[in-house]
């Protein structure tokens, strides 16, 4: 019974880091970087979304009105003035600055916040969804509906719209898709955009969830990174699976073990995916994947 | 950021000499008259807070007692006759840090004395660099028995150290109920899981049998698994070795697992006052109990100025103040008493004097100090949460007077709110 | 013409490098004043500064030898040092090595035991490219971490270890940390000098630069990479060896810290990553501003902002770093001299030619 709850709070948790992990590799799939200030950037919305409904008493979903927007807005500004202006060893540069732009954003949380543990309360915090014997706690249902959904609607952006088609053309071959006439750099501050509004959801969802504070960014991008690797940089289909079959076996493993061997666990298993498949579940060797 | 290390530092020394060398040079031509009137020279105590980091919350707490102390002292006549002047440096909740800042009391500022830091992981190390430089380390937060443990004979705990916080409740429960399976989570935290550890091997030897017994670091930020594995157990009666953030995110997963024990007790987080009610909800605090080292209400020497003062600094009500307070308070009154008697500076003569058997008194009772610098005259009390309000209910036939304890706790969400 | 003439009675060729004597001389007065400091000045917090500084220098440096000669950008390496902290805590009890002098010799133990870790360690993330590899990295040091926290009963979970103090004085304790910390980073950047000018490390550049090309001109990348960053790790062995002797405690979150690896890179790519001695300059500037502010400004994470804002600064405006920006500098310098005597040659004779 333990087990059966652990695996479907897996699930529901697994869906908020798909979508994370799933911004993470559009970005990569689409200009070469990997945004690892992300953690930090979540943690970002996270204490946003806190400030705003302790501050005001509205409830962390619609705190999302003002996080999103503004942090959308800065994504859009870090590409202009950060990423942009690299030339050289793309990869290796923009990983660094972002690294540098995710230590400054955690050392100006901690100054701000003071690091001590908080967490968003809303008022239905304590509610659970009880089917048969198990008991779910809303919040992480609620969660996993607005990552369904925002999934769905990445899905739908991707293949049914004209922005969709430049974003798939530039993840498949960003050359060509200039010589047709896409703006590849505004193809890609949009979507590094999208990625970083995407982390202010996430960020409140994962306030509402976990107690936090500024040093929280090392534990989220590392696991995501995690699974982005597992799932193939830049195959978003194999982000989604990579997402939910770690977290479920994460939450087996802590009820069944331990909550940090869950950790463990976690890690061990992309070393011994990668031992095997060096290019992850669903990469290509050497070729970007959609 | 373009600091040449050696620029700033000579530059420092040649400021201090110039302003050494204008000194001497005043004096001698007569133009500085010594006042027959000058204030003496301050007595200066250094004490690293911990201001950010995991105990940032206790740590504010610690420097609120501290500070109220210096206050209160400064009106009773300082120490020697001299003010008291504090310095504080935050540690950020790091055993390295905690070190650099004693470090550079010692050295650098050259301080008086120093005082504890918040909590034992951070007491020890302090201990260590003060007893490398001979200083006292007197302190009322780190109780764990690594501080104890090490053979250092500069460190002095004015409060009830980690083995005796819960047996009190152990000592009551294996009194007056039945042998039962009992669930334990704890955090691994020098001070936390001794006290949970000492309590359960009186209670294995009582006939009570262990439901679950859970470890987690104290990095974990999901405790819902922990939770889940206690809930699942069953057990009627819940001992969690938890510190503020821990302890009421497990409650609030007690509460969605819908699993309400008859008894729980918390190392800490239910001695928080406001920040407990709030984070958990005041409905919700029935019945929930936790040891402390101090009663708000009691009249040991200083108590009820410290309560009066701290209501008018900082506001709020006797509810409010948080454990840490008293205890920073009492290690400062010990100080001046011991200093007092010994009417000098010296920590030499200090550590001497303290391990001489002397008693002191506090706000927190009597003390006296064993010769592994544990207060052999403490006596913790156990404070249940009824009716929205704080109130002691163990130990039972002491000085204090007690509200008799509630043995089952009501579902959750039932207190009357305030 | 008659620049003929004058060229050739020019007596030396203009060099473009900075010259040996002024080279030397650095070195040597560097290494004076590293050998003096803690002797002129002697308060302890003080001499605490130069400790650390040599404990990050040989990291550094170390580090150095494998991200910056062959580019693969180690995120972490912080498990290095925290093999050697921990080896040296559990060794120490286990042994009982009494405190003093005795535990220095747990040093190169430590290096030889990082080393050891660090050939399955590279044989696995080296598989990768270079993206993975950097992200591989960072996901290994997380699972050492998550290691010193469960494997309790070894390691002493988040209660860490704790390696007794040798009860010297408190007025000349410093000293025997500084000093062997100073031998060991001259050590190590004697090493990374003989590297550099060795055939094995032009291979090393070789990858950096190109590493297919490099595979195809017969070069073995695997070993050489895997030689390099075994090399790296017994470097930062020595300093976490060094660090939780002089510390006295090893805690999971400061032993495998991200942090650390932020540090050690924005140090090297602060002074030249790459070079010799880049990385020490940038080692010394920074870990002494660091404990500047620890000191000054006690726990608050000031110092992560300046980081992070120093990181990004450099990133963009010294990509290469101080001591390349100093060779830059220089060279320009020697071109502009070249520049002005070509023009007055020219300029001079026409001159005389114009006013015949």
């Amino acid at each position: 019974m333990l087990v059966l709850q652990a695996i479907i709070e897996g699930v529901l948790v697994g869906g908020f880091y798909a979508l994370m992990a799933a911004g993470l590799t559009l970005v990569f799939g689409v200009m070469d970087i990997v945004n690892f200030a992300i953690g930090a950037l979540i943690v970002l919305g996270a204490y946003l979304s806190y400030s705003i409904t302790t501050h005001f008493h509205i409830d962390p979903f619609v705190s999302l009105i003002f996080t999103t927007p503004l942090m959308t807005a800065l994504g859009m500004v870090i590409y202009v003035f950060l990423i942009k202006p690299i030339k050289t060893n793309k990869v290796v540069m923009s990983l660094l600055t972002m690294f540098a732009v995710a230590t400054l954003i955690e050392g100006i949380l901690d100054i701000c916040y003071n690091s001590g543990f908080v967490q968003i309360h809303a008022s239905y915090i304590n509610n659970s969804l009880r089917i048969g014997k198990l008991n779910f706690p809303l919040i992480y249902v609620l969660s996993f509906l607005l990552s369904a959904f925002l999934l769905s609607c990445l899905y739908l952006v991707t293949y049914r719209t004209k922005f969709g088609r430049s974003l798939r053309a530039s993840m498949q071959n960003p050359v060509a898709a200039r010589l047709v006439g896409i703006d590849t750099d505004r193809v890609s501050m949009i979507t590094l955009g999208i990625g970083i509004g995407l982390a202010a959801i996430g960020g409140m969802i994962f306030g509402t969830t976990n107690a936090f504070n500024a040093s929280s960014s090392y534990d989220i991008i590392s696991r995501l990174l995690v699974i982005v690797i597992l799932g193939g940089f830049g195959s978003v289909g194999g982000a989604l699976v990579a997402a939910i079959f770690m977290l479920v076996i994460q939450d087996v493993v802590a009820v069944v073990w331990s909550p940090v061997w869950g950790s463990t666990a976690f890690y061990m298993i992309l070393m011994v995916v990668l031992l095997v498949r060096p290019q992850g579940l669903f990469g290509k060797k050497g070729v970007r994947a959609q | 950021m373009h600091i040449s290390r050696f620029g700033s530092v000579a530059s420092r020394h040649k400021v201090q000499l110039g302003a050494a060398l204008s000194a001497v040079a005043l004096s001698v031509t007569g133009l500085a008259v010594p006042n027959a009137n000058a204030a003496p020279k301050p007595i200066t105590i250094g004490i690293s807070v911990s201001l950010s980091g995991d105990f940032s919350g206790d740590g504010k707490a610690t420097q609120q007692g501290y500070k109220i102390w210096a206050t209160w002292q400064n009106a009773h006549g300082g120490i020697l006759g001299r003010p008291v002047v504090l310095k504080f440096l935050s540690d950020a909740s790091s055993p390295t840090q905690v070190v650099t800042n004693y470090q550079k009391f010692i050295t650098l500022d050259k301080v008086d004395f120093v005082l504890g830091p918040y909590s034992t992981k951070l007491t020890k190390p302090a201990s260590d660099i003060a007893n490398r430089y001979h200083y006292v380390m007197l302190e009322g937060i780190g109780g764990g028995p690594s501080v104890f443990s090490r053979g250092l004979k500069n460190v002095f705990d004015v409060s009830a150290s980690a083995t005796y916080q819960l047996v009190t409740y152990a000592k009551w429960l294996a009194a007056t109920q039945k042998p039962q399976p009992i669930a334990y989570a704890t955090m691994d935290d020098p001070f936390i899981q001794p006290m949970v550890d000492f309590a359960k091997k009186y209670l294995d030897a009582k006939g009570f049998t262990e439901a679950v017994y859970k470890v987690y670091p104290a990095e974990t930020t999901d405790f819902s698994p922990i939770a889940s594995a206690v809930a699942a157990s069953g057990a009627k009666i819940a001992i969690l070795g938890t510190m503020p953030p821990d302890g009421y995110s497990m409650i609030q997963n007690f509460i969605q697992a819908k699993y309400n024990p008859e008894q729980l007790i918390l190392a800490s987080g239910p001695d928080q006052g406001a920040d407990f009610t709030k984070s958990v909800g005041i409905t919700n605090t029935e019945g929930i109990m936790v040891p402390n080292t101090w009663i708000p209400t009691s009249n040991y020497p200083g108590n009820k100025d410290m309560v009066a003062l701290y209501i008018k600094t900082y506001g709020g009500d006797i509810n409010s103040i948080n454990a840490d307070v008293p205890e920073a308070f009492a290690a400062g009154q010990v100080l001046a008493q011991a200093v007092n008697k010994v009417g000098s500076t010296s920590n030499v003569k200090l550590q001497a004097y303290l391990h001489s058997g002397a008693k002191f008194t506090s706000v927190q009772g009597p003390v006296q100090f064993a010769p592994d610098g544990e207060n052999s005259g403490a006596a913790p009390y156990v404070f249940q949460w009824q009716k929205g309000q704080y109130v002691p209910v163990l130990p039972l036939g002491g000085p204090d007077k007690v509200s008799p304890i509630e043995t089952l706790r009501p579902a959750w969400g039932t207190t009357p709110g305030m | 013409m008659s620049t003929d003439t004058t060229i050739s009675q020019r007596p030396t060729p203009p060099s473009y490098e900075v010259p040996k004597v002024i080279r030397f001389g650095a070195l040597a007065v560097g290494f004076l004043v590293l050998v003096l400091f803690p002797l002129v000045f002697n308060n302890p917090t003080i001499s605490t500064i130069g400790v650390f500084a040599m404990i990050f220098l040989m990291a550094v440096t170390g580090w150095n030898i494998f991200s910056g000669y062959t580019g693969y950008i180690a995120l972490g390496h912080a498990v290095f040092f925290g093999i050697g902290q921990y080896a040296t805590a559990m060794l120490a009890s286990y042994w009982q090595i009494p405190p003093g002098w005795e535990t220095f010799l747990l040093i190169p133990v430590s290096m030889f035991l990082a080393g050891l870790a660090a050939i399955p360690i590279g044989l696995i993330v080296l598989r990768v490219r270079k993206h993975t590899f950097i992200v591989l990295t960072i996901a290994l040091m997380f699972i050492f971490q998550l290691f010193a926290y469960n494997l309790r009963g070894w390691t002493g979970g988040s209660q860490g270890l704790e390696v007794s103090q040798p009860p010297w004085d408190g007025s000349i304790f410093n000293l025997p940390y500084y000093y062997v910390g100073l031998f060991l980073a001259i050590v190590a950047i004697i090493s990374s000098f003989m590297i550099r000018r060795s055939k094995f490390g032009l291979s090393l550049l070789a990858i950096r630069d190109d590493e297919d090309r490099a595979r195809s001109l017969g070069i073995n990348t695997r070993n050489s990479k895997l030689t390099a960053f075994v090399i790296s790790a017994i470097f930062l062995g020595a300093a976490g060896c060094m660090y939780a002797m002089f510390v006295g405690s090893v805690y999971p979150q400061f032993s495998f810290d991200p942090a650390f690896d932020l540090e050690l890179s924005i140090m090297a790519f602060a002074g030249g990553l790459g070079t010799i001695l880049g990385p020490s300059l940038g080692a010394l500037i920074i870990s002494g501003a660091q404990q500047y502010f620890l000191i000054t400004f006690g726990g608050a994470n000031v110092f992560l902002i300046v980081y992070g804002a120093l990181f990004i600064l450099i990133l963009r405006l010294l990509p290469g770093g101080v001591v390349p920006a100093i060779s830059d500098k220089w060279r320009s310098h020697v071109v502009r001299k070249e520049q002005r005597i070509l023009d007055s040659e020219l300029e001079g004779p026409a001159e005389a030619g114009a006013h015949k």
